[in-house]
């Protein structure tokens, strides 16, 4: 690669960049403006976020006792009880205008039409509060709309008022018969913040501060990345660049370092204004809010060093998705699902419940989101333990999403696509119409999605109306899972045979496979018991899972529904027709590994679909190797039927294993679970087993063998 | 390679392909196609051939047309040449070297114009010109008297600061062509460059490519405008549903077909090919 051209691209772009009054305004303009204006703003509007007085109808004040009494000579409520309308302690004679001069069942309609917020009835009997006491009062009543939100301000002002009144009264009768308030207290509470004050403002901004550079990294991203590319598409200009010299990697670092540096710029003057004018308005509202200041400085320094992994990130999707747009409104359009796909895993970190540990660590944003903040609040212990997985997987997805960007500008299709709309319906008919023999990708994509729908759905359906456990588990296997992908086999593919791969393979493979099986199963319960590590499963979860085994199901039953089912169903849906969809990539590896993400999603809960990931990869690589669908079921059967059966021994007591410790031990807490030495032989016996594999001669699919023979040539790396 | 490709270059507007119009010996030609193929998987057509196998050569000193209806794919054909597109068959070559096996180098032999002139809206006419001379390693020293004469030789001097936004289609298509000559290349290809420019803009620009020619050029000019062609080229090659109909110099394939008027000439073909495309359709179906 010319890295002189590279710098050459990148001027350009970003002097290109600065002359656009759109992006001056995104990146310079709107930072400098909209913060200072929204600190204006709540200046001007804080004088509206005064409580206002609402309207309040009292039915039977005659059935109130007279000592101690509720209200005044003037009708109101005493000043005694009054103080304490809300958090503020302001008067509830301010608050609440009072009326006597209503009906009941008038004043309830006039809380529902909303010109009376709330009714206080004092019922019948209720003046012989003093005699009788307690529980046997009738009890007073408040009656308030909860669909209008005035109407619940103002029960809430009442209710406190009349707490207030009702503790007199309590306190007046103990005082009565002796006993003094006080006793009844075993003991006061008092609470002391030892908080510094420094770390109390920083709490605040280690949540601002990252979402803020998130979401700023991915918009000043996304604008120069669609001028750059669909734009550039849409004025005929990248035909031009082309053309020239520059090879296509280099066109690509060019403009992803312009993007990158808009990116970084964006969120700087971002977080510099969002700093100063927070710090300018916390401080006028310092007394409402003690708990609040100015950012620390060193927060900048640990958002200087964050931005630049988080913007190269961003930058390098907006670019694979900016050069994939056919025009710039194209592009557009792609900024909600970027924004629905990153939102979550910015804002699941602010819930004080989400902890930086490991496990959290390895989700990508959500771990950088979780040590900015520790490092924001002083914690540097905890992120600088942490800092190694984040980077990693940070570094992973940025190789990641610059090798998708590298590879949409590689292809032709997408860099020379018409301007002319997706006809969905004309598409489908091509499809039809042009059946090959195996189904093309769009179909494995939709099947995967088919398969998600209708299990979701079916588990909302039969969740608490089948009670046979067994019919719940095969049923979703044959109607969401085998259902759509046979259906679209037939629909899809010209030949149903190879598209689900019916062949009778060697029998040594099928032996091969079942071994594989066997041998892998105690490294898949420590890569289970590593999931588990990183992230627990719920408490519910977990019973649900025990309450899973603990069924009166015979063995066979079980083994039916947990095994034999799964293997026949899922390895035709996911390694039959999903995988013959992906091989039309020309990649089997891409092909195994989205199969595998398809398969793993479908397990719903986050720690089964990780291992059932890991499983599909080793099940998709058999049915490759092999050109066979029997090896992945049979691997499947013994997988799953293993787990049944030590299920099922361990419900009915815990097996001896004398003299077997140093492999293997059992519990009645924990079940099986394998010492080292098994996990070292079982992995030497697998890698044995997939070597295996590898050394047979796989039959490969056209596009595959069209990518190779293009990859042999040598052609693509001069193109590149 | 490419810097030493650059210093190479000679003085603007000389030619380092050998040049020969008439009589004596064969010369070499600066473009050979051979067999070109192109295909796509159309949602529409199913599976779409853009070229199917085309042949041609182009000489130094001479322009090339390619001829056709929209849709025949002629700028696949120049896209390929440009290196823009890889062939899904056949081999081609520009001035020796293969469009598959040496793209970079074949990008320093050839200039590229198209019908959207492809100017960026925010650069001047300066900016740009000297931007791809950079993109072509002219050193700064060669770089700046040369863009100097291109403005000066094309008559650029009032837009020389004008952004690309401000400018008329006829001064973006000269842009274009500077941009194109800004390496000195021996080969020239324009594809329907006077699409969207108004009679004295495309004439002038006609004029251009004729003293380009007489400059030892090779140009490749692609065309629907039968006038144009007739005005301009040396050979032709008339081009529809990705095949070649005809090709050769124009003047022996209007005595071939006893035709003087292309237009008519171009009609006859086309007319020809398409009623012998549905015989075929009608047999097959």
């Amino acid at each position: 690669m010319n890295w002189s051209n590279v710098k050459l691209i990148f001027l350009r772009e970003v002097r290109d960049q600065l002359r656009d009054r759109r992006t001056l305004f995104m990146i310079l303009v709107l930072p400098m403006l909209l913060y200072p204006f929204v600190g204006i703003s709540f200046f001007q509007l804080s004088q509206f976020m005064r409580e206002h007085p609402t309207e309040v109808v009292i039915v039977g004040r005659d059935r109130l006792p007279t000592a101690p009494a509720l209200f005044d000579e003037e009708d109101r409520f005493h000043a005694t009880w009054a103080a304490t309308a809300n958090e503020a302690g302001e008067d509830a004679n301010k608050l609440l205008n009072l009326r006597f001069d209503v009906p009941l069942d008038e004043a309830r309609k006039l809380v529902q039409d909303g010109t009376v917020q709330a009714v206080l009835h004092f019922p019948d009997g209720f003046d012989a509060l003093a005699v009788a006491g307690g529980m046997k009062t009738p009890i007073p009543e408040i009656s308030f709309n909860s669909a209008k939100r005035k109407s619940q301000v103002t029960a809430a002002r009442l209710k406190r008022v009349l707490l207030g009144w009702r503790q007199a009264i309590m306190f007046g009768e103990l005082s009565r018969r002796g006993i003094e308030p006080a006793e009844i207290e075993p003991f006061a509470l008092a609470e002391t913040d030892v908080a510094d004050e420094s770390l109390r403002s920083a709490a605040f901004w280690s949540i601002v501060f990252p979402f803020l550079l998130l979401i700023w990294a991915l918009t000043g991203a996304f604008y120069p990345a669609i001028d750059l590319c669909a734009g550039e598409k849409e004025r005929g200009t990248l035909e031009t660049l082309l053309a020239s010299p520059a090879v296509r990697s280099e066109i690509v670092w060019g403009k992803l370092l312009t993007v990158m540096l808009f990116s970084v710029v964006t969120v700087s003057l971002n977080l510099m204004s969002v700093g100063l004018t927070g710090s300018f308005v916390l401080k006028s509202f310092q007394s409402s809010m003690p708990n609040l200041g100015s950012p620390p400085a060193i927060a900048y320094l640990w958002l200087f060093l964050t931005v630049i992994p988080v913007s190269s990130l961003f930058s390098a999707l907006c670019l694979a998705l900016a050069v994939f747009a056919r025009s710039t409104k194209e592009g557009q359009y792609y900024l909600m699902p970027l924004f629905l796909i990153t939102l979550p895993l910015v804002v699941l970190p602010m819930s004080p419940s989400f902890e930086l540990n490991l496990g959290n660590s390895l989700i990508p944003l959500t771990g950088i989101v979780l040590v900015l903040r520790a490092t924001i609040e002083g914690d540097y212990v905890l992120a600088l333990r942490h800092l190694v997985p984040v980077a990693a997987v940070t570094g992973l997805c940025c190789m990641l999403a610059f090798r998708w960007a590298v590879d949409q500008f590689n292809k032709e299709s997408v860099l020379f696509r018409e301007s002319e709309r997706l006809d969905l319906l004309l598409r489908i008919k091509y499809y039809l119409r042009h059946r090959q023999e195996t189904p093309p990708v769009a179909a494995a994509v939709v099947c995967g999605l088919l398969i998600l729908l209708i299990q979701f759905g079916f588990n909302f359906l039969l969740a608490g109306r089948v009670r046979n456990l067994a019919l719940m588990t095969i049923l979703p296997q044959l109607v969401a899972v085998l259902g759509p992908a046979l259906l679209l086999t037939f629909v899809m593919s010209k030949r149903a045979r190879k598209t689900l791969s019916l062949k009778l393979p060697q029998a040594w493979s099928v032996v091969a496979a079942g071994l594989l099986a066997l041998a892998i199963h105690p490294l898949a319960l420590e890569v289970n018991g590593l999931v588990q590590q990183l992230y627990p499963l719920p408490q519910e979860t977990q019973e649900a899972y025990a309450q899973l085994f603990d069924t009166e199901m015979s063995f066979p039953l079980m083994l039916l529904a947990f095994a034999v089912a799964p293997a026949i169903c899922e390895e035709l849906a996911f390694r039959g027709f999903i995988l013959s969809g992906f091989r039309r990539l020309g990649h089997k590896r891409l092909a195994i590994l989205f199969t595998s993400i398809l398969f793993g999603l479908a397990h719903f809960v986050l720690q089964q679909s990780i291992v059932a990931c890991a499983l599909g990869l080793v099940l998709g690589y058999l049915v490759v190797q092999t050109g066979s669908i029997l090896p992945a079921m049979v691997f499947h059967f013994i997988h799953n039927g293993l787990l049944v059966t030590l299920s099922w021994l361990l419900k009915n007591g815990t097996p001896r294993l004398d003299g077997w410790e140093w492999f293997i031990v059992s519990s009645a807490e924990e079940g099986l679970r394998f010492q080292w030495p098994a996990v070292a032989f079982a992995a030497a016996i697998t890698l044995g087993l997939l070597t295996y594999f590898r050394r047979l001669p796989y039959e490969k699919s056209a596009e595959e063998t069209i990518q190779e023979s293009i990859e042999r040539q040598g052609i693509s790396p001069a193109w590149r | 390679m490419r810097k030493t490709l650059a210093q190479s270059q000679g003085t603007l507007f000389t030619t380092r392909a050998f040049v020969c119009n008439s009589g004596g010996f064969e010369p070499s030609p600066m473009i050979t196609v051979r067999n070109l193929t192109k295909s796509y998987a159309d949602p529409r057509r199913g599976e779409f051939f853009a070229l199917r196998g085309i042949s041609f050569d182009a000489y130094a000193g001479q322009i090339f047309g390619l001829l056709g209806p929209n849709g025949a794919g002629k700028t696949t054909a120049l896209r390929i040449l440009s290196t823009m597109l890889q062939p899904s068959s056949g081999s081609a070559r520009v001035n020796g070297f293969d469009v598959l096996r040496q793209p970079d180098l074949v990008r320093h032999q050839l200039g590229f114009v198209s019908a959207n002139t492809g100017v960026y809206d925010r650069m001047t006419a300066w900016e740009m010109v000297e931007f791809f001379g950079k993109l072509y390693g002219i050193p700064d020293d060669v770089l700046q008297p040369r863009v100097e004469e291109i403005f000066e030789r094309l008559q650029m001097g009032e837009i020389r600061d004008r952004l690309g936004a401000k400018m008329s289609t006829g001064q973006k298509q000269k842009v274009s062509i500077a941009r194109a000559l800004v390496h000195d290349p021996p080969l020239l290809i324009f594809d329907e460059a006077t699409s969207g420019l108004d009679v004295l803009s495309a004439r002038s620009l006609l004029e251009t490519i004729a003293e380009l020619r007489s400059m030892g050029k090779c140009v490749l000019y692609s065309t629907h405008i039968m006038r144009e062609a007739e005005k301009l080229c040396d050979r032709i090659a008339v081009i529809h549903r990705g095949r070649i109909l005809e090709e050769g110099p124009l003047k022996q394939l209007q005595e071939e077909h006893g035709e003087s008027d292309l237009e008519e000439l171009f009609h006859q073909l086309i007319a020809k090919d398409t009623s012998t495309e549905d015989d075929r359709h009608a047999i097959t179906t």
